[in-house]
């Protein structure tokens, strides 16, 4: 920040350069290091104020605009006196910064006088009205700040403010009183060996003398700022000091060394404007690394929606595949269960056919042995016959024809049996009248009784309507009858009866005074499709198949079957059979 | 009484003589036995006949079937039939189904099994079930006869017969121009069965077939009946007789 002043003396037909090397950025910098160790302290008291830390970190790294923004907000938030005057005095400074002079004044002067540092923000207002060129006001709050020096902690930013007070009476032309405060500050600069502020002390000095004409005190001024700009690196300054020791060399007509001075300038001058270039350059290789970058994350904005879309693409895909998986395990276990079945089924049809077979032995061996027999017998009765011997005859045909009838029952059995399980069973559940059912039988066993002497009785009421299929009901009954004689010692006796719970069923029980049998063998008599058990007092023909037959012919016409026996004394075979109830 | 006519139609001739046998022990009436389907239905519309019993199998061929279901087209000289059958096949069953088999006899039968077969066919052709098997009741009653079972035996009255019913409890004397016996049937029944035109109840104990009246003596009333039997009637039943008597 140059002003460069021209003053047209008539006189002296000079040309003065006022280098106001502005004490300001240097001033603020020297403020800082006292100002700030103090904020700080505040600011770690208060670290739960919002906003203030914030404000106070874009504040130290001179973003003005942000320190605004967040000294705004801080503003609206607390309501602390010394927050608020913090607040003010950092828009102070961002209005500063930004030469926004007359909002900074107005910011500095919204802080009480109670702050902390009010010697400093009357030492910053004492800046702005001195930018502003009014001298007077500037000097006004400069020399208070003077008075209570006390608040000033370093030498520098005393000499500062002196040297301020003296540019303030310099440029109102009191000159001895500016010599004096230059001198004192100058003399406190040089105490602290701070270059920068010293050159510019000097160069003030000079100007303050060579403003006077009195150049032989200015020049040496000059020479000395002269000499410690070649020390430092600021190229504005040594810019300044070589154009003032130019226009001095001018003045005294020495224009070898002025044009050397003035080309030393240029040089300083070419360095600055070469360092503005290289700043251009470094802003528009910014910007170019910028719109790189721009591109680099449009790129990489392409490349993430390639990925998305990817993404998506591979979750789809999961998805199917997940689905294709479940369908095809849903099938498989289908099938594995239907396989299962099957296998159950195999099984089962395995076991059957194996039934099957056993039977069609048992069956066949029981009609060979009962025909042999018969083959035997015949020759038997053809010898008798020869020999005329009547009672042999009249024995063997007895005994032929209970052969004949038990293998009759087995074919009828078997046929009924094979009918039933091919669902050919003619079936036709009407009333049917018991006693009479079991007259027409008896009609049948009437020879079959009297061979074993046994004693039958029937004793069912007439009339005693069940419902039954007639025929398959004479099957059961001539089954269990023809065990009931099987199982029946000589001269016992067959009672068939009905016991009438006054439920809905008639139990016809047909009862022997037979060999009778155990529990075991009760019970798997009685056990669902146990065909072809292995009987004991097992003598004649027996498969099982009678019993299984009438058990499932039973079932068939909505009956119960139970057995109930006690050994050596007999057996009771249980049929219940849904009464008839006639509608009239 | 008089005994049952039974047609026999059967192919094998052991088979129908042993029927027959049975039949006739049991005081049936074998009024013939068909070996055809043809000769049977010409016995069948010849002979006076009361009930068939028929083969399904004649000559390897279901003819009884055949038969049963032509005698079936005329309703009116349809008579009660029993099927006989070794075969217990289910499709031969279900044919002879569709022709109302009043009964089923499979073989190999016993006599007792045949006698029930055809009295459940008479029971179930006149729809009047469970009579025979009943210790209450034994007679069914057709159009023209009376069906009584007595003891095992089955026996036919002609109804026009009929000149009076004496009824007593659950008992009933049929008094005929030849006989007089006792049946059991309720007074209901018979009332509800006998035809209503020819039959009238003169009194509590009394049904009068009309058509053997010769005589009624209003201010005795007394009836006087064919073959000089006398039947008082009743002042409750006193008006029947006189609508009556101006019919006649």
């Amino acid at each position: 920040m140059i002003k460069k002043i021209e003053i047209n003396n008539i006189n002296l037909n000079k040309l003065k350069f006022f280098c106001f090397l502005f004490l300001f950025n240097l001033n603020s910098f020297a403020q800082m290091n006292g100002i700030n160790q103090e904020i700080k302290n505040v600011i770690k008291k208060n670290k739960k104020v919002d906003y203030l830390e914030k404000t106070y970190e874009f504040y130290k790294l001179n973003k003005w605009d942000s320190t605004l923004l967040y000294s705004g907000k801080l503003l609206n938030v607390t309501k602390r006196k010394d927050l608020l005057d913090l607040a003010h005095y950092f828009r102070g400074k961002s209005f500063l910064g930004k030469k926004i002079f007359n909002e900074s004044l107005k910011e500095y002067n919204l802080i009480s006088q109670e702050f902390y540092f009010y010697s400093y923000v009357q030492c910053s207002i004492g800046e702005i009205f001195l930018n502003q060129k009014e001298y007077k006001k500037a000097l006004k709050h400069f020399t208070s700040v003077a008075k209570n020096d006390k608040t000033l902690s370093s030498k520098l930013e005393k000499s500062v403010l002196l040297h301020n007070i003296g540019l303030c009476y310099f440029h109102l032309k009191e000159f001895e009183k500016a010599e004096n405060y230059l001198l004192k500050g100058t003399a406190l600069q040089k105490k602290e060996n701070d270059t920068l502020l010293l050159i510019s002390s000097y160069m003030d000095m000079a100007n303050l003398y060579y403003e006077q004409y009195k150049d032989n005190q200015a020049i040496p001024y000059f020479q000395k700022a002269y000499a410690l700009s070649k020390k430092i690196k600021n190229f504005e300054i040594k810019q300044n000091a070589a154009l003032n020791m130019a226009v001095v060399e001018e003045n005294r007509k020495d224009l070898t060394k002025a044009m050397l001075y003035r080309k030393e300038y240029d040089t300083w001058k070419d360095s600055v404007n070469n360092q503005n270039k290289i700043w251009a350059v470094a802003e528009t290789e910014k910007k170019y690394a910028i719109s790189q970058k721009q591109k680099e994350i449009q790129l990489l904005e392409s490349e993430n929606k390639v990925k998305v879309s990817q993404r998506n693409g591979f979750v789809a895909s999961s998805i199917l595949f997940l689905l294709l998986f479940g369908t095809a395990f849903y099938f498989y276990n289908q099938k594995s269960k239907t396989n299962k079945i099957i296998e159950a089924q195999k099984e089962d049809l395995d076991a059957l056919n194996a039934t099957k077979d056993k039977l069609f032995s048992i069956v066949s061996h029981d009609l060979r042995s009962s025909v042999n027999m018969l083959k035997v017998t015949n020759t038997k009765l053809l010898k008798d016959i020869a020999n005329r011997d009547y009672d042999a005859l009249d024995k063997i045909v007895h005994k032929n024809a209970a052969i004949t009838n038990s293998t009759f029952n087995l074919l009828e059995n078997l046929l009924h049996w094979a009918t039933l399980q091919t669902q050919q069973l003619y079936f036709h559940i009407e009333s049917v009248d018991l006693y009479s059912v079991i007259q027409q039988i008896e009609y049948n066993y009437k020879p079959l009784f009297e061979n074993k002497n046994l004693v039958f009785t029937n004793t069912i009421p007439k009339a005693t309507l069940a419902l039954a299929d007639l025929n398959s009901l004479k099957i059961i009954l001539r089954n269990l009858l023809d065990n009931a004689i099987k199982f029946s010692n000589e001269n016992g006796t067959i009672s068939v009866y009905i016991d009438d719970k006054n439920d809905a069923f008639y139990y016809l029980i047909i009862e022997d005074t037979g060999i009778g049998m155990d529990e075991e063998t009760r019970t798997n008599l009685l056990k669902e499709g146990n065909l072809l058990n292995k009987k004991k007092n097992q003598k004649g023909i027996g498969t099982g198949l009678g019993l299984q037959l009438c058990k499932s012919m039973i079932q068939k016409n909505n009956g119960i079957f139970t057995i109930e026996s006690i050994e050596n004394s007999g057996t009771k075979m249980i049929i219940g059979l849904p009464k008839y109830k006639s509608n009239g | 009484m008089d005994k049952i006519n039974i047609l026999i139609i059967e192919d094998t001739p052991e088979e129908a003589t042993a029927l027959q046998e049975v039949l006739e022990e049991n005081n049936y009436n074998v009024v013939g036995i068909a070996n055809t389907y043809q000769e049977a239905l010409s016995l069948f519309y010849k002979l006076p006949i009361d009930i068939v019993i028929i083969d399904v199998f004649l000559d390897g061929n279901p003819d009884g079937i055949t038969f049963a279901e032509t005698i079936s087209t005329i309703p009116d000289t349809l008579k009660p039939f029993v099927f006989l059958t070794s075969s217990i096949d289910r499709q031969i069953f279900e044919r002879a189904k569709l022709t109302k088999p009043y009964s089923f006899l499979l073989k190999p039968f016993n006599g007792l099994e045949t006698l029930y077969a055809i009295e459940m066919a008479l029971e179930k052709f006149y729809d009047q079930s469970n009579v025979f098997i009943n210790d209450h009741q034994d007679t069914i009653i057709s159009e023209c006869y009376l069906f009584i079972k007595k003891k095992n035996a089955l026996n036919k009255v002609k109804i026009s017969d009929i000149i009076y019913i004496d009824v007593e409890d659950r008992y009933c004397n049929i008094i005929t121009k030849q006989e007089k016996f006792v049946i059991q049937i309720s007074l209901g029944k018979i009332k509800e069965l006998l035809c209503s035109k020819t039959f009238v109840q003169t009194h509590r104990k009394y049904i009068v077939n009309t058509n053997t009246i010769e005589k009624i003596i209003l201010e005795d009333n007394l009836l006087i009946l064919e073959g000089n039997h006398q039947v008082t009637f009743s002042g409750k039943y006193k008006e029947t007789i006189k609508s009556f008597t101006i019919l006649k």
